[in-house]
Formats: C-alpha cells, structure tokens, sequence
C-alpha cells in the first residue's frame, strides 16, 4: 500500500499497518482499561518486584502474549498453505520466510522457555522448601532480559525488517552477502540478550536447588519438576554459551566484514555444528520440565506416589547427557560419511530408551490410582500418546539411510510439533492450570479447561498428523505453494482446518483466564489435595511462605503429613538465611538500556554504541555501588552498635 | 561473621562458579573456531605475525598480577589493611599495563596490515584474545570499584567482594595461560 506525506510516497505492506493499528490500539485499550480500574500500583509492583511468583507470572504472561502473536503467524502460514497456489494477502515469497522464521524462533526462544522459566519460578522454590530464588535480584535482571531480546525480535516486523532464515539462521544464508537488510540483525541480538537472561535464570535455579533446600528435603526427595528443572538448568549453562559464541561470531560476520561461515575459506558447516551443539540440548531444555511437570502432575491427580521414582531421575540425567552427543542427527545430510552418521543415529536412539522408561513409568502411576481428571491430569494423559507418536517418528529420523528421505520435509515438521506441541505446551499447560492458584488464589475453570483441551489436542492431531504424509509424498518444509498435481492438496487443507481449532481452543484458554479473574472461585491453599510442599503455603505464595521452615522426612511430604499427622507438616529446628528481597527499577532499566545499545548496533549508529556501551558499564557500578548485601550489612552494623 | 551472611555468600559462591563455567564454554568454542581456521590458506600465517616481545611482556604483567591480587586476599584475611591497598593497587596497575601493551599488540598488527578481516586466522585471532582483553577491561573497572568500597563499606562485605573478584581474576589469567599455550605458543616457541 502506498501513500503521499510531505510530497514523498511512502510504501507500508498492508500487514505491517494492520498490526500497527492493532497494537495500537490494544495498547490504548490496556491503557484505558489500566487507568479506569486504578491499577496504576499493581503495574508498578510487577515492574519493580523480585519476588519468584510474581516474576514467574510475569514470564508467564509474555509468553502467553508471544504465544498469540507466533500463532497467528501459524493460522497465516496455514492460510497460505491451505489450497494449491494460493495467493493469501502478502505471504508469498520472502514474506513468507520471515513469517515461518519468526513463528519458530518465538515459539522456541520466547514462547516454550518462558513457559517453563515462569512455572520453575512459581513453583520450584515453594516445592522445596525456599524462601525465594537464590538471587531475587538476578532472577528480576533474567526476566527484563528476556523480555528485551523478545521486543526486539518482535519489534522487527514492525520495522519492515523481520528475520528471514529460518529459525536456525544457516549460514551462508544469514550472512550480509544473501540477507543484507536488519532481519537478521535482529535475531542475532534478541536471542544474544535473552540468551543472557536465561544463562542466569539457570544459575539462579541450580543455586537455589542445590543450597535452599528446606532441612531434610534431601535431592532423593526433590519433586520431580524440581529435578528436571536442575538437570534443565545444567543443560542451560553448557549449551547456551555456545549459542552466544555462534551468535557473537556471526555477528562479526554480518557487521564486521569477518567470513567465517562464508566466502571461499569460511565454513557454512561450522554454523550448523555450533548451532545444533546448542540447538539440541535446546529442545531438550524445553522438553525435561515439561516431563516434570507430568510426574507431578499424573502423580496428584492419581493419588499415588510417582512409580519409580529413582529410575524417574536416572532417565532425565541420562537424556540429558545424550542430549549433547546426537546433534549430528540435525545434518545427516551434510556428507559427514557413514561413520559419523552410524554413531549419532546409535546415539539417538538410545535416547528413546530412558523416554521409554518415564513413558512406563508415568503409565504406572496412574495404574491402580484413584484418578480425577481434572483440566491439568487432562493434559498430561493427552501428552502421553501424542508424546510416543512423536517419539516414535524421532526414532525413524535417527535412521540416518532414511533420513535421507525425510530431511526438511514436513515429515519433520510433524515431528518436532509433535514432540513440542505435545511435549512442551500441553506440559505449559498444564502447568498452568494446576499451579494457577499457587499464582492467584482460586483456579482456572474447569469447564472451560475442558473446552480449551479438547479443541487444542484434537485440533493438534488434525493439524500435525496429515503432515507427516505431506512429507513423505516430499512435500519440502518452508514452501509457500505446491500444485495440484504434487499431490498433497488434501493433507494440507486437512492440517488448516486443524490449525484454525487450535487457534479456537487457545482463545478458550484466554477467555477460561478472564472469565476466571472476573469472576475467581476462592479455593484455598491445597485445591488438588496435593502431596508436594507448595500446597502447604498459602495461595497466592506470599513473601517468606514457610514460617515456620517444615522439616520434610519423606518424599510427597505433605501427603505424608495428611496421613499421619493430621496434615501438619514437623517443624524444622534450624534453617538458613533466606534471600533479600528487593524491589528496584534497576532491572527493567538495564534491559531498557541494553535494548537500545542492540539497536544502536543493528542500525550501525557508532556514537550511539559507545554512548550506551558506557552507560551499560556504568550500570555494573551503581549495582556495586547500591547493593542490597552491603545496606544490609550497614544496618545490621549500627544495630550491633546500638 | 554470623551464619546468616556466610548463607549467602556460599550462594554468591556458587553462582559465580557456574557463571565461570559459562565463560569457560564461551572460550572453549572461541578456542575451537582458532583452530579451525588456523593458519588459513591465504596470508599472513602466524609466525609472521606474532612477536615475541609484547606476548612475554604481557604474560610477564599479567601472570604476576594472579600473585599480587592473591596477596591483597591474604592480607585481607589476617587483616592488614596495608598490603591489600598494595595488593589491589599493583594488580590494577599490571592489569593496565597489559592493557596498554595489549592495545600496542593490536595496534601495531593492524599498522602491518594484519587486521581482523585480512583472513580467518587474524579473525579468529582477534575475536578470541579481543574478548579477553574485554575481560581484563572490565576487571580494572572492577577493581577500580574495590578500591572505592574499601574505605567505605563494612569490612566483612569488601572481604566477598574482593574474594569473588579474585575468582574472576584467576579465571581471566586461566584463559590467558590458554591462550600462550594455544594461540601463540605453537608459532613462537
């Protein structure tokens, strides 16, 4: 679309302007909404806090926001897809390529991370006995972080300048030489900075995990979501500094006239070797919370201790191990030779081994136990059968000689939203729900969970199974058209109509969440009748929830307590310090600031890098300078003084 | 010291162990892609490029400034108040003077013409001992910060600060030992 302003013609594609006018407008929406029901102060809490739940709702409703904004990008994509040469408004061509690009790359980085950081943080200091996270103040500075690098990966649509590789950004595609406008630009410094963030969201949790345990909550008695959350933490800070190495280098590449990953010397095949080193660790970083989530999950809403809890823990180390030695499996088709090949295809397949022990094992729990299928047990028995099909179409990828077949088909696209969709959401899901009143005070409701799961699994199978025989009848991922005669017409038109009864069901979700605020059924602090420490604090958590600090004796303490103590948990005799609490404006303004030394470097605007380059250093100094330990000290100073 | 505040600082503790662990993965791919890319097909190699001279000076400022802020911790810990001054002041003051010569390094291989996008060798040169150098940067930052709180906050506080200083510290003489040892050793030597 074109216009004339100030004698010049401007062009504006017309889905860059209706997301203008959209934004827009929802923001003065919010902002009026906000203003009128005086909630002013509530905004400025959440801004300001260091508190692990409201930090966790915070996660939580970004992501819930990217969520949409990524699956529109999805409904798009399926549009487009939906008959055999479509002409669907702009989305053809390169249009197209960054709709697909920023739909993975949010849905991975912004979308699945935040999901599980939120529900670590709501609920894994409370399951084990912590007063908050290690480093309140960090863990505010990981969020602001996370939430700068997600704007500025959002806000390049609204520069006409979106990422355009794909979510892997191969070189030497991402490379200024093929892809010279800012896209890429973007997404290497929106994952940089969220990467940072989650780099230290990990320590925060492995800190917390390892020396905030209440006394006697010995790691052999660690709820399983907080195990996974520790191995996923491990996981995190071995895998995402490689991320940022690729990044950085890459980043040289396209601004700094370095050719690492092109030109006649550099390596494309690098890229992908420090891409995946990262990327798969990647997907299981996503993925192992969500199964700790089910074990807890399938665990309460059974009413029986999880079976097999040792073989439980030995599984996610195990696939977490092995999460770093198959990321060959990503480039079968490189030319690696056979060697390599065999050993990431045995490599990969042996994951399937401790999947297969927790599948059995959560199969086992729910054996012979009192069952109430409640929306979160609902998502979790929706997970396992989507979760094997997912698995077991992994194990076909494994076969190296066949992946030859299936590489960048849809087949794996059905795959990985299988094991993404099914693993991860469902998992956020039902997350969501079960920790709800741990966030809020009452739950979510339940017919309109219902309604909301329904709609979302069956349109999720009607989405992704076609799929997979698009792929095999070579339907190549990231098309924008095929022809009638490719033969994949049906599978297709069959996957948008599952896509739009996802999208149905999503807004059940979002509608379950106001009507639930509007109108909040009060449940108490144990609505589940849980085994696990959290249902023993009040809902929502407050600050310092365990006074006093319990002393756990047994795993499922709490159900332990209602069994043979009359619901009362034993009190410990000692307990250690718990964290400084803080609130600060100092997060959210260093992430400003580190949103906008970005963008100085994406546009190229030298003064204004060094300008911010000191500000941000400056920052460094007015931490040291006001930190919470030494005022504290001080105080306790001229109290010993007096 | 009571319990409460050691609590905490155990946390810090760890948290700055598992940080360094990150840094150590950041170097370890920068490691990985210099030897990779070295020597390149095209010139300059190594040999000809590096000199001895600057890379023994710096070794020599910044090897010796692992000892001095090793001395400032020990003295914090039997509480003279003088020799962490020395301590902290000397480490600042290797510190900058590898700084400079570090900058001399850079600045003279630019004047041969041996500059970051001459080839992959050089790039993947400069990425590495340019990110450490960044490192040291911010250490003098830091210590500069030390020096500021040591007068003026509680003794006991300082005393983590600067302990978790010298962790970084050592951390960033670790890399360079790496460094010698793997990016000029092999050409110089």
């Amino acid at each position: 679309m074109t216009f004339e302003l100030f004698n010049r013609t401007f062009f504006i594609a017309t889905d860059v302007l209706l997301a203008y006018i959209a934004l827009i407008g929802t923001g003065l929406g919010v902002l009026y909404l906000v203003n009128r029901a005086n909630k002013w102060s509530v905004i400025k809490d959440y801004v300001t806090t260091t508190h692990h739940r409201k930090i966790g709702v915070l996660y939580l409703l970004s992501a819930t926001l990217f969520f949409l904004r990524a699956g529109i990008e999805a409904l798009i994509i399926r549009t487009q897809l939906a008959v055999p040469e479509n002409d669907f408004w702009v989305f053809q061509g390169d249009k197209f390529n960054e709709a697909f690009t920023t739909h993975g790359t949010i849905m991975i980085f912004f979308v699945a991370m935040p999901l599980l950081i939120g529900l670590m943080n709501v609920a894994v200091p409370l399951q084990i006995g912590a007063q908050d996270m290690a480093f309140p103040y960090m863990n505010a500075l990981s969020f602001w972080l996370f939430l700068a690098g997600a704007i500025l990966v959002n806000m390049s649509f609204f520069m006409t300048a979106s990422p355009n590789a794909g979510w892997t950004a191969y070189a030497p595609l991402s490379t200024a030489e093929f892809t010279p406008e800012a896209g890429n630009d973007y997404y290497i410094f929106g994952l940089q900075v969220s990467g940072v963030g989650t780099i230290l969201a990990a320590i925060n949790m492995i800190v917390t995990i390892v020396r905030h345990r209440a006394p006697g909550m010995k790691m052999t008695r660690m709820p399983l979501f907080a195990w996974s959350t520790l191995v996923t933490a491990f996981l995190i800070l071995i895998a995402f500094p490689v991320l940022t190495i690729a990044l950085y280098i890459l980043m040289f590449d396209r601004l700094f006239g370095t050719s690492f990953f092109s030109g006649e010397a550099g390596s494309p095949i690098y890229w992908q070797h420090l891409f995946w080193i990262f990327g798969h660790p990647e997907v299981y970083i996503i993925v192992i919370p969500a199964f700790g989530i089910f074990s807890d999950v399938i665990s309460t809403f059974s009413k029986k201790r999880v079976f097999g809890y040792t073989s439980m823990v030995v599984a996610i180390v195990i696939i977490g191990l092995l999460g770093f030695m198959v990321w060959v499996h990503h480039m079968f088709t490189v030319g690696l030779g056979p060697v390599v090949n065999t050993v990431f295809a045995i490599t990969t397949m042996l994951i399937a081994v401790p999947t297969g022990i927790k599948i059995f094992n959560w199969l086992f729990t729910m054996r012979k136990g009192v069952i109430h299928l409640g929306t979160p047990m609902l998502f979790a028995a929706g997970f396992i059968p989507t979760f094997v099909i997912g698995g077991v179409t992994g194990v076909m990828l494994a076969v190296a000689a066949a992946d030859f077949q299936f590489h960048d088909t849809y087949f794996v696209v059905a795959h990985f939203h299988y094991t993404m969709v099914g693993g991860t959401v469902l998992g956020a899901f039902a997350g969501i729900y079960y920790w709800f009143p741990k966030m809020f005070g009452f739950k979510l409701k339940d017919g309109l969970g219902k309604a909301h799961f329904w709609l979302f699994l069956i349109g999720f199978h009607i989405t992704f199974f076609p799929q997979h025989f698009a792929g095999l009848n070579g339907m190549p991922r990231r098309v924008y058209t095929y022809t009638a005669e490719d033969n994949i017409f049906i599978f297709n038109f069959i996957s948008t109509i599952g896509a739009f009864m996802m999208g149905i069901g999503t807004l059940f979700f979002v509608w379950n969440i106001y009507k639930s605020f509007k109108n909040p059924d009060r449940c108490g602090n144990d609505p589940w009748n849980g085994r696990t420490l959290e249902w023993s604090v009040p809902s929502p958590a407050p600050e310092h929830p365990f006074d006093p600090m319990p002393q756990v004796t047994t795993i499922d303490p709490l159900w332990e307590a209602k069994r043979n103590r009359g619901g009362k948990l034993p009190v410990a005799n000692t307990s250690r310090s718990a964290p400084i609490d803080v609130t600060s404006w100092q997060p959210v303004g260093f992430s400003g600031l580190i949103m906008l030394f970005s963008l100085s470097f994406i546009y190229h605007v030298t003064w204004l890098q060094i300008v911010l380059g000191i500000m941000v250093l400056a920052f460094f100094a007015l931490r040291t300078l006001t930190d919470e330990h030494t005022k504290m000290a001080r105080e306790g100073e001229d109290h010993d003084n007096i | 010291m009571t319990t409460y505040k050691s609590d905490r600082f155990g946390d810090k503790q760890l948290g700055f162990a598992l940080y360094l662990i990150g840094e150590l993965i950041m170097f370890a791919t920068l490691f990985a892609t210099y030897f990779l890319f070295t020597p390149s097909a095209i010139n300059p190699t190594p040999s000809e490029t590096f000199e001895l001279r600057t890379v023994v000076i710096t070794s020599i400022c910044l090897l010796s400034s692992s000892a001095t802020i090793h001395y400032a911790e020990k003295a914090f810990e039997k509480g003279k108040e003088k020799g962490v001054w020395i301590g902290l002041i000397s480490t600042l003051i290797l510190a900058t003077a590898f700084m400079g010569f570090e900058i001399h390094e850079f600045y003279k291989y630019a004047s041969e013409g041996y500059t970051l996008t001459e080839n992959l060798f050089l790039s993947s040169f400069y990425i590495l001992v340019g990110l450490h150098a960044a490192h040291v940067l911010f250490g003098i930052g830091w210590m500069a910060l030390l020096c500021y709180h040591y007068p003026r906050i509680p003794n006991a506080i300082y005393g983590q600060k600067q302990k978790i200083f010298t962790y970084y510290w050592h951390f960033v003489d670790v890399i360079w030992v790496f460094i010698i040892t793997f990016v000029y050793g092999p050409y110089l030597f």
